[in-house]
């Protein structure tokens, strides 16, 4: 562990730390979760349309991989 | 190692990834509170970085090879506008990014996990985990083959790539880090002199441009370069990276203007260096060599009989360059996922012993893409060939997500995406979207694909 990590800047550096961030840019702040949002029906459909669509493509994919592969 | 500080009532714990991140903020807010246009160069030479990191990232080994292929394959034609397109469609695909960052001060992953819990989040952690790692590994592939055409062994040229990938990493601060490898990534601008070297018909090139022909026919081959050219400028990744480093280099809402112009600055760089690596394998259409199997030093000695020893090294040392930042920006995009996600500190700014887990899954993630590169006899082609197009499929589900935060009134306030944006970035969905199908349809059902035109 470096020097730097272990010695705390004064308060003064402190007091200019936090007049320079905005509050939620602190480390700190971003411990505190973004609530969670509800989906709703049409957006689970698309989300859930997209994966499939996603599934099967990989799906054809590894399959074309495998005709090149022969 | 943290402490803690008093400030009013409530008690704030100052980290030193904070203290870094202020020494940043400071200088902004010198130069903005200074007039005039040196003030604003200033603050471009501030603000720059993420935008034109990502896209020139972005211009990695494979995007290249793809280019490169373009040009040999179909010469000056209708590709070298549609090039520039694809970096229009990433434009307003980044621009989201920025605005999130700016308003939330969150990572996407970050964001997707908390706002939409973490089933969706698991998804597209594993769409992106998987995509960069198969980039990755295309990366150390571009680097070995542009260091083979030197006569550098594979293993020394993977030892080159982590040196410099370390070289930037071991300043532990953001700005620095950013620096060094905006400087690496200017060297993607190679591709231009190599381009000039062929003495290009520059009459072809306007024709090109103004009326986008001549145009390819269709047929597989087409479509699979031009998804492959597509996947060359819009993937998962790039959404991840530049959301999470302009959280990381501290950018607030008032730096979303300059934010913008990094973004659209490095398209216009990124398109540039495109662009004339189309032009710089054109002649090898023109030609008539055949190109069936060309990789990165290939496309080096092909042109070496056309624009001589010199120019045919710069074009291998451009496929270098290419593999090296995208390894460098590829991975660090990784690891900040990683920490977003495992609420794991998450930051350039971070020294070793703060983030050891972040410096770790960056370095885990470099390490074992390039020890696959450097088992011998494994089919490495294959996985430069699907790499862009697994890009391209696993794009419509990000940008769904990106599309819900960035018009998500929570968390965004009065920057959620006017219509306009909003018609734009859903053109794009549907257009890689159907990209997708038609690619899916000419593998799977040639006769459909036949039918609807194709051979």
């Amino acid at each position: 562990m470096t020097k730097k990590n272990i010695i705390p800047p004064p308060p003064s550096d402190q007091t200019w730390v936090l007049s320079s961030l905005e509050p939620d840019q602190l480390v700190k702040a971003k411990k505190h979760p973004i609530p969670r949002r509800h989906l709703k029906g049409p957006e689970l459909l698309i989300l859930w349309t997209l994966r499939l669509y996603l599934l099967f493509m990989m799906a054809v994919v590894g399959y074309q991989v495998w005709i090149a592969a022969r | 190692m943290k402490f803690t500080a008093t400030q009013t009532e409530a008690e704030v714990v100052i980290t030193h990834e904070d203290v870094d991140r202020a020494h940043d903020r400071v200088r902004v807010s010198d130069a903005r509170a200074r007039r005039g246009f040196s003030s604003n160069a200033r603050l471009l030479w501030l603000l720059a970085g993420p935008g034109v990191l990502v896209m020139l990232g972005e211009n990695d080994g494979p995007s290249m090879l793809s280019y490169a292929a373009t040009g040999a394959r179909f010469g000056i034609g209708f590709f070298l506008p549609f090039v520039v397109v694809t970096f229009g469609m990433a434009i307003v695909v980044q621009e989201m990014t920025v605005r999130l960052g700016a308003a939330t001060h969150r990572g996407h992953a970050e964001l997707i996990f908390e706002r939409f819990g973490p089933f969706w989040g698991w998804f597209s952690m594993i769409d992106l985990g998987i995509g960069n790692f198969l980039t990755l590994i295309t990366e150390f592939i571009a680097i070995r083959a542009g260091l083979g055409f030197f006569g550098v062994p594979a293993w020394a040229a993977v030892l080159i790539a982590f040196v410099v990938l370390y070289a930037a990493l071991m300043s532990h601060r953001y700005w620095t880090w950013e620096r060094i490898t905006l400087a690496a990534a200017l060297f993607n601008l190679i591709f231009i002199p190599v381009a000039l070297m062929t003495h290009p018909n520059w009459h072809s090139v306007g024709h090109a441009f103004a009326t986008w022909k001549p145009l390819p026919g269709f047929n597989k081959d087409t479509l699979l370069i031009l998804l492959a050219d597509i996947g060359a400028t819009v993937t998962p990744w790039m959404l991840f990276f530049q959301q999470s480093a302009t959280v990381d280099k501290g950018m607030t809402t008032k730096d979303i203007r300059f934010g913008r112009i990094d973004t659209v600055l490095g398209a216009a760089l990124a398109s540039a260096a495109a662009v004339a690596t189309i032009i710089a394998t054109a002649p090898l259409f023109a030609h008539q060599m055949t190109t069936g199997n060309y990789e990165a030093a290939e496309f080096a000695q092909a042109l070496e009989p056309i624009i001589g020893h010199f120019g045919a090294s710069l074009f291998a040392l451009g496929m270098v360059e290419a593999g090296i930042v995208a390894a460098i920006t590829i991975s660090t995009s990784s690891a900040y996922a990683f920490g977003e996600v495992a609420r794991k500190p998450h930051s350039l700014n971070l020294p070793v012993g703060e983030g050891k887990s972040f410096y770790a899954v960056l370095t885990l993630c470099a390490v074992v893409a390039a020890a696959i590169v450097l088992i011998p006899g494994l089919p490495l082609v294959y996985v430069v060939l699907i790499v862009n197009v697994v890009a391209v499929l696993a794009m419509p589900p990000a940008l769904v997500f990106l599309y819900m935060l960035v018009n998500d009134k929570e968390i965004m306030g009065d920057l959620v995406s006017p219509p306009w944006a909003n018609i734009l970035s859903g053109g794009v969905v549907l257009t890689l979207t159907a990209a997708g199908i038609l690619f899916g349809i000419s593998i799977i059902a040639p006769n459909i694909f036949a039918a609807l035109g194709g051979k």
